[in-house]
This record gives C-alpha cells, structure tokens and sequence, in this order.
C-alpha cells in the first residue's frame, strides 16, 4: 500500500499537535491513459502516474489544507505541519488508533482497464471513427474520439479513526461529430461509468460514432429553434441536466448554510410537484458518479432529497454536517489531493412516475420535445438555470414534427419543479462531469419524461432560440460568471457533457 | 530545486527516454507552490497550500510520437514514464511532420516573477482578504453575503530539457484576489463578483476589488423586465472576454488544419469591423500568462491574429508549424506537465481603441448595456453560434438609466464581430484575456 498505518497515525498527531479539532489525510495514487483521435488518425497515446497526499486540519470554523506529492515520510510531516501551523496556535499530544471500514458496497471491475493491451483500446477509438464517417462521408468533415480510463487508489484516514482503502475504477468514451454544409453542426454521443472495459459490452464503439453522425448532419437541415414561453416534453432519454441544475446544486449543504440557496430553510415543506421524488443514489453499480466510500471515508448510501414533492434531505460532507450536530451523509467528494471535500452530488435522479411517455407527448399539444440535453448552469441563490437543448424536435398538435437547433432553455428551479405536470414511467441516466469551486468530479444524472406546462401561459419554461420573436421572449436573471483565471469557468455549479 | 538540479532531473528523463528507445525525446518539469486563501466574515475560513512537480516526457520514434508523465522523479518513475512513453508512440499513426524545435541562441527576458513575493507573510496576504471583503460590505450595506473573498498566488518553475539541445529554465509568480457577493433588498437577490491578478503583489488593490464586486451587484436590485427589440447593445469588458474566449478556439492553426475553425481559408479577408483588432501577446508586460518561452521551449512572441478587421493569421506550435510550412508563433501551450504542448492562448486580447466607455454609452438613445451574461460555456466554438442568457442596464439618452433582466441574447460570433462600431479605451484582463467595453450597432434582444 501507497502508505502504511503507522505513518498514517503520526502525520495526522503531526497535524493536531497545535491544536485543532479534526485531522484528515487522503492520499491517492492516479494511473490514467488516454487516447484521443481526429482526421482518422491516432494522435494521441497518453499515460500518467500520479501521486499525492492532502491533509486536512479543522479548528473551529476554519480549514486548513496542504498538499504535497511527496509520499515519504518527510513529504506527509511537512504537509501536516504546514497545515497545522496555518490554524493551530494550542498545542497538544494525541494518540489515536485507526480501524478500517468494510465497503458497504463493491463494484465489480470485470475488466480492468489497466490490463487491456493499449492497441485494443485504439481499435475501439477507430472504429467509432470509421462508422461516423460512414454515415456520409460529403457532409461528416471531422470526428473526435475520445478514450479515457482511470484507476485510482486512495486511503482515507483521520483523528475520529476513521481508515477506508478504496480502488475506484472508471472508463470513458466520447465521440464527437462535425458536419459541414454551408452551416456547421456538432453531434456527440458519450459512454462512461465505474466500470472497466466492460463498458463497450453495452456500449457500442460503432454504434456511438453513427449516432453522434446522424446528430450532427440532422441539425444541418433542422430550423431554428423558436423563443417564447411554451410546455415543454424533456423525455426520459434527455438526460437529468433539468433535476442537476434546477434542485441538485441547490440541495449542497454548504451553499445552504452560506444563505446561498433558494431551497434553505425548506425541510419538510412543499418544494415540489407531489409526484416528485428525487434521490441521489451512490450505490448504484456501474453509475458515473458511483463509490463505495466517498471521499472522507464516508461509506455510501442512497439519500432521498425530495419525497412526493417534500424536502426531505440535503447532501452533506463532514464539516457541513458538524455545523448542524448532524452526520454527514456521504456526500464529501474531491476532485483529487489536490483539493478539499466539499457537498457534492453522485448519481442524481427524479424517480420514475407513471405516465406513458407517448401520452405525454400528446398532452402537449404544442411545444418542444427535448430528446437530448447539453450542459447547463444554475445560480443556486435564485433558483435560475439554464440548460441547452442538443436535440429538440417541435410538438405540434401532440405529434412529434421537425427538428429544431440552437435552443436554450430557461426556468427557475423550486418554479419549474412545482409545475411538473407528468411524470413518465422511464428513466434514462446520462453522465457528465459536474464543476464547482474549480473542481470537476464525474457525476451522472436522470429523469423520467416529464410534461413542463400544459399551456403557452402555464410553462415555468422559456425557449430561447435563435428565431427572434418580439412578444414574449426569454427570461434569464443574473448569475454569477465563472473565475477566467482557472480557465475553466466554473465556480458556479454547473455541468458540462461529456 | 536550483535551477541546474532542475535541468539535470529534466535531463535524466530525455536520457532514459533515448535509452528506452526513442530518437529523439524531450523533458517539461514544472513544480509549483501556491496559496489560497479565503476570509467570511472577517475570519479565515479556509488556507490552502500546495506543493507540487511533476514530469512530462514526448518521445519521437520514426514518424510516431507518444507522451507519457509522472510524479516520481526518481531515476525508476523516470524510466517507467520513459518505457511507457515510448510504448505509447508505437500506437499512433505516424506523420511527417513530428519533430522538436530548433534551439535558440537567447531568450526574451520577461519580467513576470516578483521576487518580493516570496518574502510576503501569510498575515498579510490575510490582510488583503479581509480588507476586501471589508471594503465590499463599506461601500453599500445591502450587500449581505460574501461568498468568499479570496487571496491566491502561484509560483511555478519550468524546465525543458531536449535532446536536440534545448535546455531552458525559468520561473514565474502570479497573485490575485476574487470576491463574489449578494446584494440584497427586501425578496430581491443579485450577484456580483470581481477579480484582479497580477505578477506584482504591490499591483493588486483590494480596495478596489471589494468596491467593484459590491457595485455590480448593487447596480442590479430592483431590475425589471424589458421588452424584445433591435437595439445598439454595449458589452461590459468581462462578458466581451468570454465572448472572445469562444473565438480563441478558431485561431488555432490546430482548429484550421482539422476543420474546425470558423476562419479556416480567411486569411487576408475581413472577417469583422474595421475596430476590432485581436492579439496573442506571450511577451505582454504584466501579463499573468506571459514566459520567456512556451510549453516547448520556441520563444514567446506577439501575434495580431485579426488586424483591423482581416484576419492576419492563426497560432501555432511546432507541429502545425511545420505542416503549414511556417514558424511555431510559441504557442505550444501546457496546462500542465500532464499534457503536451498544445496550440493555445498565452495574453488573448482585443486592443483598446481610443474612446472612453461613457462617451460609447453616451452616443445611444436607447439601448442595453450587457453587464452579465449566463451560459457561455454552451456556446458553440467550432459553428460561432451562441444563445445566453443576459442581464444589465438599459441605456437611456446617453445614461445608463435603470437595471434590466429576462434577456436573451443569441447569435453568431462572426455577426457580432462585423457589428461592433465602437472599442473602448479601458482594455482589463481577466486572467490571460481581455477585452475593452464595446459596442455592437445592433443586436436582437429577447426579452
């Protein structure tokens, strides 16, 4: 193992010995290979071993943190003392004994990426290549293939004892499309989840670069998208960008307690439809956002957030819980050493209801289908998201019509939830990798299909497509922009797709 | 480390590489300490510090190239990287024009570390973050939440050791503040932020950075809805720079040569108004992103991408370089010694025009001034199209009269660009890009 327990114990008296009320080390060990490919050829063959160690220190409401990627002993005992000497100004001996949890689940790798020979990998990335250009070789000018898996160990360790091992074991694929004809358009189809190489057993290569072919040459010939106010369909096959971004980040305990969310203060009361239920569920097998202990050591289970349209729960690390004498429920996740835990979400979902999907088309009158959803952001303090449509279709008199592009659509969460007016009996996961504060973690995410307005007037969402129309347009209200210094844009809780 | 045990760990990377089998093959150590520090409520909430190197190894073997990094900079992790790196190569599909650069007699003195940083205390740089949180709360009482009032720098080195002979070091610091706040009054919430990094800590004003965060939220309380119509619309420095972050993309030579740029077979052409000038700057004086050299060791340089409206040319690092039959414009850049050096931007910005903002905003009669804009990053680099949500200030005679929300904005970058008639003076960075407050004659507004 990465670092023995002994070690483990005098780093973490090391970080307590100037006072403070709580020490952690996380340590990680990060084996990935990637393959990337475009103009039909291999580019990129990439692989990397990483590996490091964050100790945390907390003494009364403040958080210290230093990371190193010195493993020995000298690096964990200059990284706790830095971490304590940044709080402490007590001082105190401590003994500690660490017991190690059992999993309460475990996820079967039946193929582990790391024994895969690299050269099948690239026929997987090639084939999905030769497929999407066979869709039309005038109009797919380019397409993107993306591989990627991860293998990696951490130990968790802390001054309540605390000693959790855990192998997390994750492979994804990404394939882009690119159609020209006159106009530009972009198709994608992603794969990926706590699994191995296994994953192409019930994903495709082919199958994906086909699909995200026909998506991308489909939207050259598709109209732009209308603006206005009315019912929206988002079908199970969607994804769960909507449930993400209209309740999910709002649902984070920290952004509770900082006054930051429209759902503070709301346990127990109504905030929902009552045939919504949402649940975040991290013991599912094979999920993207799926683990056996998160990342403090938290053995995981399902949380239900929202009950027949009640608030029920929020996602809680161990400092968020502490501020409330409660426990945390397994919802401390970081990007890696590098960064501190925060609440986070996992595998996130509206459950399924009971209606027929098909019927609730028809109960729409006319609207807009959204078969697929894009990324999306939310300001959690008002409850405004956005989310972008990757596949749209008009529902004219309860039938599915033609294609639409370049729609984005717009609500305000506890709105839109309340005004849910089906809910279909399937569900259909999608994954993505979810931003906040700088750090990305994989997450995946679903609804059943759901029915958003009955009416032009009824619908908590807006439509904002590119055909301009002077009546009644979209409505976005402020939300705060992202930090350009990382690059990255996402201090704000949102998602990209992957 | 000392610059020459720097070069030597570099070194011992290129050497197990070529005894691992590459013809040719090249090191990128950087290791880095940062702090970050965040105050709430005039305490210390969270400090961070980080300690962290790392490896890259590119080896070429025939016509393939593969990469391979690690954290382990013993002589084993070395060899390891360099066997996997070199396995890695036997996979990808050969071309002729993988190659490392040239070595350069000199390069550019570039002033981008303050030797004072180091020397700074923690107190004080707690004292900037506290000031500004201070400064938010003092300039209107309605601000009632800082989220969190940051205090950040960064001190990197890198070296790149080749087996072509390029062996280049340098080292660099940056530091900066972010504040992001809520105003509130009575049921009415509106977010505000604001930033500023510099390589100078004497540079940064806390006061300033507080005072900016507080204004824009408070600018919003109490903002209306606004009918849909065709109107001349002025864009706020920061949203122009995520505008201009989607456009960056396009001007990569990489982009071009596979397809994927709006500007692929342009150069010469006018592919926007006569005011707008873009420019790539890795030399730029005072520039959080500016190095002697780039990922790769090619000199840093200056490149007018769009030049008065015509596009002048694309960027490029030593492989599109060579493909084109043309120079690495040193924008082979690294995110990390995790990554190899793809083409990107260093200092991206629009040059400044001659006009101030009020005298922009005074010439309207009726317009909107976009101070926010929600959703960028699904906009769309490779077709330029984009629909956002925005909130700002609607523009009345000349004076920016009263706060505006439920906008949408959506188009193409290209229409934006040929539409822009007014560039203002006050050019900001936002990190490595920036942008002045400009004016596009006319855009539909949905709201």
């Amino acid at each position: 193992m990465l670092v023995d327990k002994e070690l483990l114990k005098e780093t973490l008296a090391v970080a307590l010995n100037r006072g403070g009320d709580f020490a952690e080390i996380f340590v990680e060990s990060r084996q990935v290979a990637g393959i990337g490919l475009e103009g039909g050829k291999v580019e990129r063959m990439q692989s990397g071993v990483e590996a490091g160690a964050g100790v945390r220190v907390l003494a009364g409401k403040a958080t210290a943190y230093a990371y190193t990627n010195e493993l020995d002993r000298n690096g964990l005992l200059r990284a706790a003392r830095i971490a304590s000497r940044a709080l402490g100004n007590g001082g105190k001996d401590i003994t500690l004994d660490l017991t190690t949890l059992r999993p309460p689940v475990v996820f079967e790798v039946r193929n582990p990426p790391e024994t895969v020979p690299a050269e099948e990998k690239a026929e997987k990335v090639k084939e999905a290549d030769r497929s999407a250009r066979a869709v039309d070789a005038e109009r797919i000018k380019q397409v993107m293939v993306g591989y990627g898996d991860v293998v990696q160990d951490v130990i968790v360790a802390n001054s309540a004892g605390v000693h959790v091992e855990d192998r997390r074991v994750r492979t994804r694929f990404v394939v882009n499309a690119v159609a020209a004809d006159g106009v530009i358009q972009t198709g994608a189809e992603a794969a990926a989840g706590v699994v191995g190489f296994e994953l192409f057993d019930s994903h495709d290569p082919g199958e994906m670069g086909t699909v995200a072919a026909i998506r991308a040459k489909s939207l050259l010939k598709a109209q732009p998208a209308p603006s206005g106010r009315m019912p929206v369909v988002l079908s199970g096959a969607a994804g769960g960008t909507m449930v993400h971004e209209a309740c999910g980040h709002g649902l984070e305990a920290d952004l509770v307690q900082k006054g930051l969310s429209i759902y503070g203060g709301k346990q127990g009361q109504k905030v929902a439809a009552s045939t919504i239920t949402v649940e975040d569920d991290t013991t599912l097998a094979g999920k993207y956002g799926s683990y056996a202990f998160d990342d403090e050591g938290v053995p995981s289970r399902p949380v239900t957030l929202i009950r027949n349209g009640v608030l029920e729960d929020y996602l809680y690390d161990r400092l968020s819980a502490v501020k409330e004498n409660g426990e945390s429920n397994g919802h401390g996740r970081r990007e890696s050493y590098q960064h501190k835990p925060i609440p986070r979400m996992g595998n996130t979902y509206i459950a399924a209801g009971r209606d027929d999907p098909e019927q609730i088309v028809r109960e729409a009158g006319s609207g807009l289908l959204v078969q697929k959803m894009g990324g999306g952001q939310v300001n959690t303090t008002t409850g405004d998201f956005v989310f972008e449509v990757a596949e749209g279709y008009l529902i004219r008199d309860g039938e599915v019509g033609p294609m639409v592009r370049g729609a984005t659509l717009t609500g305000n969460g506890p709105e839109v939830l309340r005004r849910v007016a089906l809910v279909g009996n399937d569900l259909g996961f999608t994954i993505g990798t979810c931003g906040k504060e700088g750090q990305g973690v994989p997450v995946s995410d679903a609804q059943p299909t759901l029915l958003l307005g009955r009416s032009r007037a009824d619908s908590p969402i807006v439509v904002g497509g590119t055909r301009q129309s002077s009546d009644d347009g979209p409505e976005v209200r402020a939300v705060k922009p992202g930090d350009p210094f990382k690059d990255q844009d996402f201090r704000l809780g949102r998602i990209r797709r992957l | 480390m000392s610059s020459t045990d720097y070069l030597a760990v570099a070194g011992a990377g290129v050497e197990a590489a070529l005894a691992s089998g590459a013809d040719a093959a090249e090191a990128y150590l950087s290791s880095g300490t940062s702090i970050e520090i965040d105050v709430r409520e005039g305490e210390v909430d969270t400090i961070k510090s980080a300690a962290e190197k790392g490896v890259g190894l590119r080896v070429f073997r025939g016509r393939q190239v593969g990469f391979a990094y690690t954290t382990d900079l013993s002589a084993q992790g070395l060899k390891a990287a360099a066997q996997r790196a070199v396995a890695n190569a036997a996979l990808t599909a050969g071309e002729d024009f993988y190659r490392l650069p040239e070595v350069v007699p000199e390069y550019l003195q570039v002033d981008i570390f303050d030797p004072g940083l180091p020397e700074k205390q923690i107190e004080e740089k707690i004292g900037l973050a506290k000031q500004m949180e201070a400064a938010a709360r003092t300039h209107d009482p309605r601000v009632t939440i800082v989220e969190s009032s940051t205090y950040q720098d960064g001190i990197i080195e890198v070296g790149i050791v080749s087996s072509t002979g390029i062996s280049a070091y340098y080292q660099g610091a940056v530091c900066g503040l972010y504040i992001a706040l809520t105003a509130r009054e009575g049921e009415d919430h509106q977010t505000g932020f604001a930033m500023d990094f510099r390589p100078r800590f004497v540079h940064l004003d806390p006061e300033a950075v507080g005072r900016e965060a507080a204004e824009r939220a408070v600018r919003m309380l109490g903002a209306r809805s606004q009918q849909g119509m065709e109107v001349p619309v002025v864009v706020d420095p920061y949203v122009m720079v995520s505008l201009l972050g989607m456009l960056a993309p396009s001007l990569t030579a990489e982009a071009v040569q596979k397809g994927r740029s709006l500007f692929a077979g342009q150069v010469g052409n006018q592919v926007a108004s006569d005011k707008v000038t873009v420019v790539d700057d890795g030399t730029l004086d005072g520039g959080v992103r500016s190095a002697p050299f780039d990922g790769e060791g090619v000199p840093s340089s200056r490149s007018v991408l769009i030049e008065k409206g015509c596009l002048r040319g694309y960027l490029y690092n030593t492989y599109t370089a060579a493909k084109d039959g043309v120079s690495s414009t040193g924008n082979g850049v690294r995110a990390s010694y995790k990554g190899g050096p793809e083409v990107g931007i260093t200092n991206f910005f629009l040059e400044p025009g001659e006009i101030s903002p009020e005298q922009i905003i005074g010439e309207i009669s009726s317009g909107l001034y976009v101070g926010e804009v929600m959703g960028m990053h699904t906009a769309n680099p490779i077709s330029g199209d984009f629909s956002v949500g925005a909130t700002g200030i609607w523009i009345e005679q000349g004076r920016l009269s009263y706060p505006v929300r439920g906008l949408a904005i959506a188009g193409n970058i290209r229409d934006l660009l040929n539409a822009v008639d007014a560039v203002g003076s006050d050019l900001r960075f936002f990190g490595g890009k920036g942008a002045p407050t400009v004016r596009v004659s006319k855009l539909a507004v949905s709201g």
